[in-house]
């Protein structure tokens, strides 16, 4: 398969089951909310090394919010349902929170497994905290230095999916960054997916495991780095002097994979060799996004 | 409304009725005939629902009343459920120790709106009670949850004693407003007078505020000005004579 000119490997994309919570984050103006939001989601790549995967889905209008003010949609996702309070609690705790003029509201309201994250975090309050309930659901209001953080008792926590990618193998370095630039646009801002690396991008894709340091969970994924093509067993076709990748998580697989769609036709440019993904053999993760049948569902050729 | 039970006042009441055990335990999914039979008191005398309405419709969690029923006390006393509209105006006690679903008044209501009935240790511990009139002397007193929601004046002594809860008052909000009360929140869109035992804390924006207003707008029809959603309010904590952890917020242009 080929789209403009671009070849699609006949491979696909290994993802893994995640817990993931959605993350309403409001305030005065829509610089403060971004403020917030890039605070929460900052340090959370990948659970190999961040405990958690984190970034903005999408700007939410004021008509969109529950308190009518600016605000954005986070997705937060960890490795088990365990984590994910964790991860919440210690990241709306250390970031909205501090934040002036935002509160914090759940975006998942018709997910039943419900977690407590307002519950903990108004122990803040040193007993001077309140609660209202509105509209059948708990909020605490944290009297702070600022006037008052308001957040919701409990959110939603639901099955999702992470580890979505694919791979653009291009002549240049250049070449790369731009059909990247263009994957990650076309995919920022879908509703259900994030991409939770700097811009969307990954440089530094990697292998399970290490061929020298047993304790590693991962290291550099030597076939498909350039400067490795002569020393190992490389993947790379002829011609291609530069390679990144583009992580996708999401809600489901269906927004992943047109997600995937998304970004896939938007890489697809001059200077691009091949679109290709990263996988374990299909033994590590249930969830298996097969690149043909993508873009051949989105209607590529 | 179009889904629902119909009660339509048979003829204009002649003495006061207590309405208190009509909808006190569950009555969603009665019919007409079935909701006709329970109980009431007319001028003291044992009754029942339909000897005084016409009851149609179908049971769809929503009840409306119609006809003057000022002279009709404690309707939706001990309320768990559901939704009750009354097309006017209510006698005293509407929604007395009401407990759950929504209550909604198009006119004015009597004394001692969601308060506690006489005997009772609480108020309201749930739901809400909207009026789209004004409210008699006493509304929401010893309320522990809950909201009442008051779009014209209210009597004196609103959330006196108030244990926990929300009362909103966009009118003008009589004397006492708030005495005594351990916790809860008293939002005064209109003219208040600040009893002497609360002291003023800040004028700031409460985030929650906008949450009820807007379902206020949205689920009632209140009219919710943007002056109301966008403004400040002085924050009055209170009663300190009492526990001292309630609060009324007073709207303020500034």
């Amino acid at each position: 398969m080929n789209v403009r000119g671009v070849y699609i490997e006949d491979t696909f994309a290994e993802a893994f089951t995640m817990r993931v919570a959605r993350i309403v984050i409001t305030a005065r103006n829509p610089k403060w909310a971004r403020e917030a939001a890039l605070k929460l989601t900052g340090f959370a790549t990948s659970v190999i090394g961040c405990k958690c995967e984190a970034g903005i889905e999408r700007v939410l209008r004021s008509g969109e919010t529950p308190d009518g003010r600016p605000g954005l949609a986070i997705l937060l996702m960890a490795m088990g349902k365990d984590d994910l309070p964790k991860r919440l609690i210690e990241r709306i705790g250390q970031t909205v929170l501090t934040c002036p003029t935002t509160a914090c509201y759940d975006g998942l309201p018709d997910a039943p497994d419900r977690v407590g994250v307002g519950s903990a975090l108004r122990f803040f309050g040193d007993g001077f905290q309140s609660s209202k309930v509105i509209d059948g659901h708990r909020f605490w209001r944290v009297p702070v230095m600022e006037g008052e953080f308001l957040v919701q008792e409990k959110f939603g926590m639901v099955k999702g999916v992470g580890g979505g990618n694919f791979l653009i193998l291009a002549r240049s370095a250049d070449a790369a960054l731009e059909a990247a630039e263009a994957g990650a646009e076309a995919m920022s801002g879908l509703a259900g997916v994030i991409l939770p690396f700097p811009g969307g991008v990954v440089r530094s894709g990697s292998k399970v495991g290490s061929r020298r340091i047993k304790s590693m969970i991962a290291s550099t994924n030597d076939a498909y780095c350039p400067t490795l093509r002569a020393v190992t067993e490389t993947a790379l076709p002829e011609g291609v002097n530069s390679v990144l990748e583009i992580v996708v998580n999401g809600v489901d697989a269906p927004a992943i994979a047109g997600a995937m769609r998304a970004g896939i036709d938007a890489a697809c440019r001059d200077g691009v060799v091949a679109i290709t993904a990263g996988n374990y053999g299909g033994k590590l993760g249930p969830h298996h996004f097969h690149l043909r049948k993508i873009m051949s569902e989105g209607g590529g050729a | 409304m179009t889904a629902g039970l119909l009660a339509r006042l048979r003829a204009p009441l002649a003495a006061r009725a207590d309405l208190g055990e009509a909808l006190a335990l569950g009555w969603v999914a009665l019919s007409p005939a079935e909701l006709a039979r329970r109980p009431i008191r007319l001028d003291g005398r044992a009754a029942a629902l339909g000897d005084l309405f016409d009851l149609s419709g179908e049971p769809r969690g929503r009840i409306r009343f119609e006809g003057d029923l000022r002279l009709a006390d404690r309707l939706a006393a001990g309320l768990g459920e559901g939704e009750v509209t009354v097309d006017g105006s209510v006698g005293d006690d509407v929604g007395s120790g009401m407990a759950g679903g929504t209550v909604v008044i198009r006119g004015d209501a009597g004394v001692r709106a969601g308060a506690a009935a006489p005997e009772a240790r609480r108020g309201m511990t749930g739901g809400e009670l909207v009026i789209h009139g004004n409210a008699g002397p006493a509304a929401g007193t010893r309320m522990r949850r809950g909201l009442i929601a008051i779009r014209g004046r209210a009597g004196a002594g609103a959330g006196a004693t108030m244990i926990a809860g929300t009362v909103v008052i966009m009118g003008a909000a009589g004397p006492e407003t708030g005495l005594w009360s351990k916790r809860g929140s008293i939002i005064a869109l209109g003219r208040i007078s600040i009893p002497a035992t609360y002291r003023y804390a800040c004028t700031y924006q409460p985030a929650y505020l906008r949450l009820v207003l807007t379902r206020l707008h949205t689920r009632h029809g209140l009219p919710i000005k943007p002056r109301h959603l966008s403004a400040f309010f002085r924050r009055y904590s209170g009663d300190l004579a009492d526990l001292g952890r309630g609060e009324i917020l007073e709207w303020t242009a500034k």
